[in-house]
């Protein structure tokens, strides 16, 4: 008797608890935090005091120890809120921290992981470049060793947190010509007037998820002693992406599905409510299609998310489930948000309704964790070989 | 020293959740359950008295099933969890429940009962007075503010009337009902959300609490539902469409003249 | 056991509450089919006003004065009752839904072991005097209807405006001072202060006519507009849950979930978006009027006349329209 499609009673409580707790603290000011696209210091202080940003952190640092499955069912109930917010909160507790809880020696977790988990120290992860996204052995971002450490040279770009991150884990080459294989993890801290650090550069200004603020980060030849190195064995920085990958791409996934929720629920509401030639919208089959389709996708969006967490939990080498369900989900986001639009008619390009904001938080899942042009390639050809 | 606090809470539909009749005695309710709204704020009232005394927070709730409300108050930080379920108490009433719960508390030392003002689903707001009356205990109804002189054993309260407020004192023990504006409820630290999920619940069936059967459930209820009714129906609203000023001279006209509630 | 419809008469600087004229009104329709002599049972302690105010209204005045009497406290109140209930067991007794009325009749319900229905919204009886009532669940979204037991007194405590007042009633009651022996220790409570809200509307449980603003108002300072209204028709203001929650008004006011439920003759709406919380607040009021800029605001779901409008333009003109068609009335 193996199947079992049910969550157990404390999973639903931790739902519920989650989802009141983002009901009281941040759907209030979700128009707020968008338009004034300014991070928000106090409700990070506020949310960092409940113990949030420990979630996946060992207990003896100040985290909680979670599992994967309960992790997910945070990150499906905090998207439901601020976009940005979710990216801020989620950067801190898993791509921003991951590789100092795991490669960081006891004095960098002390400095570091302990104030992050607390929210006193904002951390970040550095993967794109002007010149590569996806494209992972496009990196340019150099490493080079020198005595007692290594000097880093290079620019950052779309970094999450970027503009305010005390801590960045940064993806370098040590040689460009060794493609993949010359790619590494180093701590890179903020240049204060006593260490030598990155130097925030140019904050971009974006269409949606408008509170998380993003930038260039600039490494003028950053001098990081050795132990900032984070990792085993030189070479291993792609593997060790790969660990994460994986989480990252079904957390993506599992904000698709709480935006594209929200952004039907709302239109459920408004269909019910508005009438035209003397019916609601929502008793026309053209919008009724909208709403089925959406329904079905959305379904089997959440199960196969649920899958890959639990195939994550229990050690199963899913990467392309995790690819395939982060691809599946984001595209019926992307389906969820338009028809959205299209169901509030003219009303959508109203700034004063929330279906706009749905819209354009949605795109960037387009591209965080590989666009979906390189998935699909990748995929087809792992699919054709059979 | 500290103080014993017994908190009555209970799982509710939530406010949004859909309730449909299904036959003349079944209702069809939709499956959203959350905290009693001012079951939270009796849980706050508690754990503030507690953090200002010490002693201890005992959450309580009499449900066959549902104990989200019990690990809810864990959660913000009640140290025990009590769920009495028995089969005979199907078809119980508010003063059934009162009955059970007077039965359990009887031989309990505590120093305050607080409960919300009134369930979300019956609306009745008996539960807690009529547990008073069955414990002997004074008790002060919708409290909106609560304060505590521990040396005296005594609380001071207000409570809500119409066009104001009453300042009482009341000796301890006693049970207060709780009112919307007494405090807001802590959102739970994660930590103590993770405490909650682990829990263990104390379960207590009518055999441990020694009350006779016939006390509780169907049979012993003295008014009971016969039917259920959807809300009175109201015509379809009429739209004044005239344009201004016109229009507010017709309202007027209605009001005097159709509805004649001028 | 006798067989009497007894009403708690509530009482406020020597004036009986509207609300126990409703009570009263009704037991005598009651009577009508039933026979019985219909009771108002007066306590407290200096109730000369509030006797001769009931006189016309019932059959019998059970007056019980105690100065333990005054203020109310259920302790009290329950002492001086029991007793009283346990001998006469009158085949009715009936409460407002209000601050007394929920205090204390879950206690006497429970000492005596009787059905009690609470916030009752209809009442009916038959020929033997058997009481059905229908109450409001889940906030207004059903309701449920109730019958009794054997067991005597049937209890309910009875919404605002569910009774109308009969203007023409001219019993002249008998009144009989029934002696009470209050034991002081077994009064717990004692109310120290009184505090009264500002102003001299009546709650808006209780008000004939409601007017409510809610977030169109746009902020505080332009309640004046709908304080003038009620003003003109000596109605109580009220509010939305967003309105409280901005700090522009009191709790008290809120109507609503966790605030009130007011069944007002009429009911005004402004600005008010209609939110299933506030209109389940609303749901029994007899004339439901709203005025919004959005046409398709939900409160025109439940009203029974809208105007797509801009408050700030059409309640200074109803003020005035009011003020004109009420003084041609002399």
């Amino acid at each position: 008797m193996a199947l079992d499609f049910t969550f157990t009673e404390e999973q639903e409580f931790f739902r519920q608890t989650i989802r009141d707790t983002v009901n009281r603290m941040i759907m209030p000011r979700v128009k707020e935090l968008d338009e004034k696209e300014e991070f928000p210091w106090d409700l990070w202080r506020e949310f960092a005091a409940l113990g949030y940003l420990g979630l996946r952190h060992e207990e003896k640092y100040g985290g909680m120890g979670t599992d994967t499955i309960t992790q997910m069912i945070f990150y499906e109930e905090l998207a439901r809120g601020s976009c940005g917010f979710f990216m801020s909160v989620t950067m801190q507790i898993l791509m921003g921290t991951y590789f100092i809880g795991r490669f960081g020696n006891e004095e960098i977790k002390q400095r570091i992981l302990v104030p992050a988990i607390k929210g006193e120290k904002i951390g970040t992860i550095c993967f794109t470049e002007d010149q590569s996204g996806s494209d992972l052995a496009g990196t340019r971002t150099l490493a080079t060793k020198v005595d007692g450490g290594w000097r880093i040279n290079g620019r950052k770009q779309w970094i999450t947190n970027g503009p305010i991150a005390d801590f960045a884990t940064v993806m370098a080459t040590i040689d460009p010509k060794l493609g993949l294989k010359g790619l590494n993890f180093f701590l890179v801290e903020r240049k204060t007037k006593d260490r030598d650090g990155f130097v925030p550069g140019q904050r971009l200004h974006k269409l949606g998820s408008r509170c998380s603020v993003t930038g260039e980060l600039v490494f003028d030849n950053v001098f990081i002693p050795d132990e900032n190195f984070l990792g085993e064995e030189i070479g291993k920085g792609v593997q060790y992406a790969g660990e994460i990958l994986n989480e990252v791409r079904v957390m993506t996934g599992m904000s698709a599905l709480a935006i594209a929720k929200e952004a039907m629920e709302d239109a459920r509401q408004y269909a019910n409510n508005r009438i035209a030639f003397g019916n609601p919208i929502s008793k026309y089959q053209l919008i009724r299609e909208k709403f089925a389709k959406f329904w079905a996708w959305y379904e089997a969006a959440r199960t196969f998310l649920y899958k890959c967490a639990w195939m994550i939990q229990n050690n199963i080498p899913c990467i392309n489930e995790c690819m395939l369900a982060k691809y599946h989900a984001t595209e019926m986001c992307m389906y969820a948000v338009e028809e959205a639009m299209r169901i509030y008619g003219g009303n959508a390009f109203c700034t004063e309704y929330p279906v706009q904001r749905y819209w354009r938080d949605a795109k960037f899942l387009l591209y965080g964790g590989g666009t979906h042009e390189v998935l699909c390639d990748y995929l087809g050809r792992v699919y054709c070989k059979g | 020293m500290g103080m014993e606090i017994v908190v009555l809470v209970k799982q509710v539909p939530d406010p949004e959740a859909t309730v449909k009749i299904k036959t003349d005695t079944e209702l069809e309710i939709e499956n959203k359950y959350f905290t009693n709204f001012f079951d939270e704020i009796a849980i706050e009232a508690a754990l503030r008295l507690k953090e200002k005394f010490g002693g201890k927070v005992t959450v309580l709730t009499v449900d066959p099933k549902r104990v989200d409300a019990l690990r809810r108050g864990i959660s913000m930080g009640a140290d025990e969890a009590i769920q009495i379920a028995d089969p005979a108490l199907e078809g119980s009433d508010p003063f059934a429940i009162a009955r059970v719960l007077a039965a359990y508390l009887k031989d309990k030392p505590f120093d305050l009962i607080l409960a919300g003002r009134q369930a979300m689903d019956d609306d009745s707001g008996i539960v807690g007075i009529a547990l008073a009356e069955a414990l002997n205990l004074p008790h002060v109804h919708s409290i909106i503010g609560l304060e505590v002189d521990i040396s005296r054993k005594e609380a001071k309260v207000i409570r809500e009337v119409e066009n104001g407020k009453e300042h009482l004192t009341c000796p301890l023990p006693a049970l207060f009902t709780c009112q919307k504006g007494l405090n807001t409820p802590r959102i739970p630290l994660v930590m103590n959300v993770m405490k909650a999920m682990k829990a263990q619940i104390k379960k207590l069936d009518l055999a441990s609490l020694g009350i006779e059967t016939s006390k509780v459930g169907s049979p012993s209820i003295q008014a009971k539902v016969i039917r259920y009714l959807p809300p009175p129906k109201r015509p379809p609203v009429k739209m004044i469409k005239e344009e201004f000023p016109d229009n507010v001279k017709t309202l007027v006209r209605l009001l005097r003249e159709e509805a004649k509630v001028i | 056991m006798s067989n009497e419809i007894w009403v708690l008469a509530e009482h406020q600087d020597g004036k009986v509450k509207g609300i126990t004229f409703e009570l009263l009104s009704g037991g005598v329709e009651f009577s009508k089919k039933t026979g019985q002599k219909v009771v108002a049972i007066l306590l407290g302690s200096g109730l000369e006003e509030a006797t001769k105010g009931l006189l016309p209204f019932a059959d019998k005045i059970y007056l019980l004065e105690h100065p333990l009497l005054s203020p109310y406290t259920s302790d009290a109140y329950e002492s001086a009752l029991l007793p009283l209930l346990k001998e006469h067991q009158p085949s009715l007794f009936l409460g407002g839904s209000t601050s007394i009325g929920k205090d204390l009749f879950p206690r006497l319900a429970m000492r005596l072991e009787t059905g009690y229905a609470p916030d009752c919204t209809e009442l009916s009886v038959d020929e033997e005097g058997r009481l059905t009532v229908k109450r409001p669940l889940f906030g207004g979204k059903v309701f449920a209807e109730m019958v009794f037991s054997e067991a005597r007194p049937q209890m309910a405590t009875v919404r605002n405006h569910t009774f109308l007042i009969h203007e023409n009633l001219r019993k002249s009651a008998e009144v009989l001072s029934i002696p009470i022996q209050l034991d002081p220790s077994s009064i717990k409570k004692k109310v120290i202060q009184v505090e009264k809200s500002p102003g001299e509307r009546l709650d808006i449980t209780e008000a004939d006519i409601v007017v409510a603003a809610g977030r169109g108002i746009k902020g505080p300072e332009h309640f004046k507009i709908i304080e003038e209204l009620a003003n003109v028709l000596n109605a109580s203001v009220g509010t939305t849950r967003a309105v409280v929650d901005e700090g522009w008004r009191d709790l008290k006011d809120q109507i609503g979930k966790s605030g009130k439920n007011i069944s007002a003759r009429l009911y005004m709406a402004f600005g008010i978006s209609g939110a299933i919380h506030h209109v389940l607040g609303i749901g029994t009021c007899k004339t439901i009027v709203a005025v919004d800029t959005d046409p398709n605001a939900l409160i025109f779901n439940y009203a029974d006349y809208g105007i797509v409008g801009d408050l700030f333009q059409i309640v200074p003109a109803l003020t005035e329209e009011f003020k004109k068609v009420l003084a041609s009335e002399g």
